[in-house]
């Protein structure tokens, strides 16, 4: 993914909010020394400075921007993003709750028009032959058919950023057999027909799917199932935060991974990150909303 | 294989043995001379129940020579659906076909819980029609049995068909389930169960059958307009069977192919443990001798 952001050449400018804490410091600063990003702090000067200070950065490479309060900083961030100054706006040590109510806002926010707001990341595993792209993991609790379609588009669309035409997106359930009585089984159904009809472009599309299906090409040899997506999923669509969450991040804990992650329906990219990811995933988050900026 | 035309039918009826068929209400004279036609082809040997004094004077009138047809007395209607729908069930007759009576009353006997002809699977009304315009004749269910079919009851109409069609000699029938346009619509639930039925299709879970849909009538039967409108379909173009949404769709589809296109139709009543020869009145002694051939073909002997 680096290497990609780097290809761009092109440096972004990163609005960050309440962007005064080591950990969200410590991330900026990397993305700015690999030339990625130029950084724009917003929050109190004299808590940035001590934050730089205890890690021995250089707080003069940022540009730093007073505020007093977090909510306030949030505005400014997304003002700045709205205005032209910024590309990307980031949550520093703000809750998330206060953050994107700023993004959201009807009038100074961020929001598309008619957007469904939603969030895609990227998971790199050693346990995979290649990235394996996830939604939603942290925004629609229960996404409905209209909210898993908009989830599908999102996912797709990031996965063509990474040089993949035709991404393979596997509906995730807990068995591939469609059921009546299975709300998401049917709402799968309906997308894969979408698909088929190009309702649904750029993508080969199949499910349900279990996860053995969607990534291990043995299992489908075992089962005997016939599915475009063979096994070799690029993009997985989980039907609750409930499956999802647990999912990635029992990857990040148990299989080494490390993501990279962003909200989507915005105008421009909004990183949220929470705080017990790590340095290197939030570097990853910064330089993949370079990558979709 | 396919089928042409509907006396292709005759080729599937040729080499067994004859299917024996039991008329309940016998005294019709449609009914009687479309039998009589199909057992002079050696397509059926006739069972007659009912009125004995009243078919022989039907017979008498119009010309039909019964000698050697089994005729069973009984003038009561009730009775003598009772009758053959007993003979049926203790196997001695192959497909059962209505008279001088009622569906209703009919259907009633065939549901009947100790001596009726129940499957456990859904009764349905099964079509098939030959018209000049398409390349082969094309299948249409349901039309005139199932009033607003849910998507469980769709499953048994498709089910029910295929295996009708297998029977037919078709090993992979492609099954267009119809809408009024190919794309998915949350709106129109004709365009969500086409896809639900697609998927269970692709999982095995519907057998012996290709199913694409939703498709729109033009997609459906012309390979042309499937094409112009940009649709990767095995069965657009091709359609060996359309699924109705529901029987106000089917019902005007049927009528308008008989009025319109001059088509010619066979249709019998699928679900029970044998075929059953459901014309209506208004239907032409044509139609009743096709439904008889599709009957024959289609029993399981």
């Amino acid at each position: 993914m680096e290497e990609k952001v780097l290809a761009l050449k092109k440096k972004h400018r990163v609005a960050i909010a309440w962007g005064q804490d080591i950990n969200t410091i410590g991330a900026v600063n990397k993305a700015v020394k690999k030339g990625l990003i130029d950084a724009i702090l917003i929050g109190k000067p004299a808590e940035i400075r001590k934050a730089c200070k205890s890690e021995g950065i250089d707080d003069r490479i940022f540009t730093l921007i007073e505020s007093d309060n977090e909510s306030h900083a949030s505005s400014e961030a997304v003002r700045l993003a709205k205005a032209g100054d910024a590309d990307i706006v980031m949550k520093g040590l703000v809750g998330t709750d206060k953050f994107l109510r700023a993004v959201m806002d009807k009038q100074k926010g961020l929001m598309l028009p008619n957007a469904v707001l939603s969030y895609v990341c990227a998971i790199e595993i050693p346990a995979y032959h290649k990235l394996l792209f996830i939604t939603d993991p942290a925004v629609i609790p229960f996404p409905d058919l209209d909210q898993k379609i908009a989830m599908a588009r999102y996912a797709i669309e990031m996965a063509q950023k990474f040089g993949i035409k035709k991404p393979k997106i596997a509906l995730i359930g807990a068995t591939e057999k469609m059921s009546n009585h299975f709300h998401n089984s049917v709402d799968y159904s309906v997308m894969c027909k979408m698909a088929d009809r190009n309702q649904i472009q750029n993508c080969i599309m199949d499910g349900p799917l279990d996860i053995f299906l969607a990534c291990d090409k043995k299992s489908i040899e075992i089962k005997g199932v016939e599915t475009p997506v063979n096994g070799d999923a690029d993009i997985l669509l989980f039907p609750s935060i409930e499956s999802s969450n647990p999912f990635y991040k029992g990857l990040m804990l148990f299989a080494r991974g490390e993501l990279a992650g962003l909200i989507r329906g915005t105008e421009k990219p909004v990183i949220v990150m929470s705080r017990s990811e790590s340095e290197k995933s939030k570097y990853f988050c910064i330089a993949l909303s370079c990558l979709m900026a | 294989m396919v089928l042409k035309k509907l006396n292709d039918l005759k080729r599937l009826v040729e080499d067994g043995p004859r299917r024996k068929l039991v008329l309940a209400a016998a005294q019709d004279q449609h009914s009687l001379g479309a039998i009589i036609k199909a057992w002079k082809d050696n397509i059926i040997e006739p069972i007659l129940v009912g009125d004995k004094d009243e078919i022989e004077n039907i017979c008498k009138s119009n010309n039909y020579d019964i000698t050697g047809v089994k005729i069973i007395n009984e003038p009561n209607i009730e009775k003598s659906i009772e009758i053959a729908v007993k003979m049926v069930s203790s196997k001695q007759a192959d497909i059962l076909m209505k008279g001088k009576t009622g569906s209703a009353t009919l259907l009633r006997s065939v549901l009947n819980k100790e001596w009726g002809l129940r499957t456990g699977n859904l009764l349905s009304h099964f079509a098939l029609f030959e018209v000049a315009t398409y390349k082969k004749v094309i299948a249409v269910t349901d039309v005139a049995m199932n009033i607003a079919p849910s998507l469980h009851d769709k499953i048994a109409i498709v089910n029910n068909s295929v295996d009708c069609l297998n029977r037919l000699g078709y090993k992979n029938p492609k099954v267009a389930v119809l809408g009024a346009v190919e794309m998915v619509n949350e709106n129109m639930k004709a365009t969500l169960d086409a896809a639900l039925l697609s998927k269970m299709n692709q999982r095995d879970q519907i057998k012996n059958c290709i199913i694409d849909g939703p498709l729109a009538f033009d997609n459906a039967v012309s390979l042309e307009s499937a094409q112009l409108k940009g649709i990767k379909s095995e069965v657009a173009g091709d359609t060996d069977l359309l699924l109705m949404p529901d029987i106000e769709v089917g019902n005007v589809l049927y009528k308008s192919l008989v009025f319109f296109a001059n088509a010619k139709v066979a249709s019998i009543i699928l679900g029970a443990s044998v075929p059953i020869v459901l014309t209506s009145r208004s239907d032409s002694e044509q139609a009743k001798y096709d439904s008889i051939l599709l009957a024959a073909a289609a029993s399981r002997i």
